[in-house]
């Protein structure tokens, strides 16, 4: 009898034990995947203001194409794009801030390198933008190339990696330069502005924004030639192999869709395709969405909530935006530029 | 392979295209084809910046010196050398309209003559038998003939119709750009013609 009780005493407690174990266990689970699904919402560290990138209205809305991204990862898991939270993060913070959880993945033109990939212990999945340093300068010089600018006076933010750049780039290429230093990006547009120099140096996508602000815009073009390398890239933690794959794959299935000609607009009528790659995006075919975690329909949400690649592109620094980037390097591979996405098959 | 279906230029327009202008503005329909025969250029228009001509990044295999026609995009890019192409904002055939294809440019003109064809005049016949060429006409200031098809790379009367799909499959340029481009590009010059991949 004694004995009986003792082993069912013993018995409770080793129950107990699974049982706390168990939800420490669940409430210490590290994968995002879980942890966000659980919350009902994806934490987004965004840029605190960047036009084109992430900036919020006076009533609170954030917009932008790092923005966008985000809403197409809540999309994915939650069918709503409205399941984004987003929280501005200065530069400095950023990357502690996402090691420290405080953030599921970091959509903030962030410039994949391999030093922060190993000193924060993260990773770059994929590159949502290809960005890099270029030259403005007046349309009136009828100048095409960068290669064209010896001798000339360039404007550029000091103590920056743009300023080592731009010397790199002009002994790479035999030139001489005279370079005009100024510790603040708004210094350097002005002193370009009131014709100082002859040129401009910053990232392209920067050139098309401070643009903007300009006293005569259209006064000035910017070259297509760019002489650094600047991959725009999400961030997520390491050994996070779920989550993970759905930022990369949310990524490469919006590039995918734009390559296929399914857009927000017509992604009904996709549904219906009978071409296999088409299907396969949607889903029609094949289980790619549960392999992933998630539903069958997980690129259809992205794409009918968010848009494609290119319709993102367009709504928020390009055609239908005020900066009017061209696509660039951002093209797909097949229509002039480098963008490209593995398949989904 | 081009489908050859038999329409006509974009010029010739599908709906609507009555020959006087001050005629047309009492009888112009709802829909508006893009085209008005008669109307002088505005070659002051202001296009938006997405529609300006510049030099853009362009990484592809076809040679320098080729022209190749995004019709989704309404881009038209001239190659250059060094990965760069310059890029015209174009107007293009509406949806139906579309076709995909290489083809030469296989004659040039300046300020063509309209001639509209036996079919466009069976649909429409109060369409002008022959227009000269000339700044009302909705060829605009050049043209360049691609193949033996009835498409052409011109210029418009109507700067307000490019970046937009109102024609029924010639590709359209204002004046200035059509003209900075035909002085680029000799007969011969492939034409490359690229179209949303279909569901």
């Amino acid at each position: 009898m004694r004995t009986f009780r003792g082993g069912l005493l013993i018995g409770l407690a080793v129950a107990v034990l699974v049982a706390v174990v168990a939800i420490i266990y669940e409430f210490y689970d590290t994968r995002t995947l879980k942890r966000t699904v659980r919350r009902g919402e994806v934490y987004c560290g965004v840029n605190v203001g960047l036009p084109g990138f992430s900036s919020q209205d006076e009533k609170g809305n954030w917009t932008g194409f790092d923005v966008d991204f985000c809403r197409a990862v809540a999309a994915a898991i939650f069918d709503d794009p409205a399941k984004a939270k987003f929280i501005p993060l200065e530069a400095s913070e950023r990357f502690k801030e996402l090691q420290n959880r405080k953030v599921d993945i970091l959509s903030r033109n962030s410039t994949w390198s391999m030093s922060r990939e190993q000193n924060y212990d993260l990773y770059f999945p994929a590159v949502a933008y290809y960005d890099g340093q270029g030259f403005m300068l007046p349309r009136a010089r009828n100048i095409e190339s960068a290669l064209d600018l010896n001798g000339s006076k360039v404007c550029v933010q000091g103590s920056t990696t743009t300023e080592l750049n731009l010397a790199d780039y002009f002994r790479a290429n035999n030139m001489k330069f005279e370079e005009m230093k100024f510790p603040k990006l708004e210094e350097v547009i002005k002193a370009y502005d009131s014709g100082k120099c002859d040129t401009f140096t910053a990232d392209v996508s920067q050139l098309y924004a401070l643009r903007l602000n300009m006293t005569k815009p259209n006064d000035h073009i910017i070259l297509p030639d760019v002489i650094s390398k600047e991959p725009l890239a999400p961030v997520v933690r390491q050994r996070d192999d779920d989550w993970m794959m759905i930022v990369k794959w949310t990524l490469y299935a919006m590039i995918d869709a734009e390559e296929l000609g399914v857009n927000s607009k017509n992604i009904d009528e996709a549904l219906k395709s009978k071409k296999p790659e088409v299907m396969r995006l949607v889903g029609t075919e094949g289980s790619y969405g549960e392999d992933l975690g998630l539903t069958k329909d997980w690129a259809v949400r992205i794409i009918r909530h968010v848009g494609n690649y290119g319709e993102v592109y367009d709504r928020n620094v390009g055609a239908e935006s005020k900066l009017h980037i061209p696509r660039g390097m951002n093209q797909l591979w097949n229509a002039g530029g480098i963008q490209y996405a593995p398949p989904i098959r | 392979m081009l489908e050859f279906r038999h329409l006509f230029c974009s010029t010739i327009a599908a709906v609507g295209l009555i020959f006087s202008t001050a005629h047309s503005y009492a009888q112009q329909p709802q829909s508006d084809p893009g085209d008005q025969p008669g109307l002088i250029a505005d070659d002051t228009y202001e296009l938006d910046p997405e529609w300006q001509k510049q030099v853009v990044y362009y990484r592809t295999t076809e040679a320098p010196g080729t022209i190749i026609v995004a019709t989704a995009e309404r881009h038209l890019y001239l190659v250059q050398p060094g990965g760069r192409a310059i890029r015209y904002g174009i107007g293009v055939g509406r949806d139906g309209f579309q076709w995909q294809g290489l083809l030469n440019i296989t004659k040039k003109a300046e300020w063509p003559d309209w001639t509209p064809p036996p079919e466009m005049i069976q649909r429409q016949p109060y369409l002008p038998r022959f227009m000269a060429g000339g700044p009302g006409n909705p060829l605009g200031a050049r043209a360049m003939y691609l193949g033996t098809t009835v498409y052409r790379i011109h210029g418009t009367n109507r700067p307000d119709t490019i970046g937009t799909k109102v024609s029924s499959g010639c590709f359209r340029l204002v004046n200035n750009d059509v003209s900075d481009l035909y002085d680029r590009v000799p007969v011969g010059t492939r034409v490359v013609v690229r179209q949303k991949p279909e569901l």
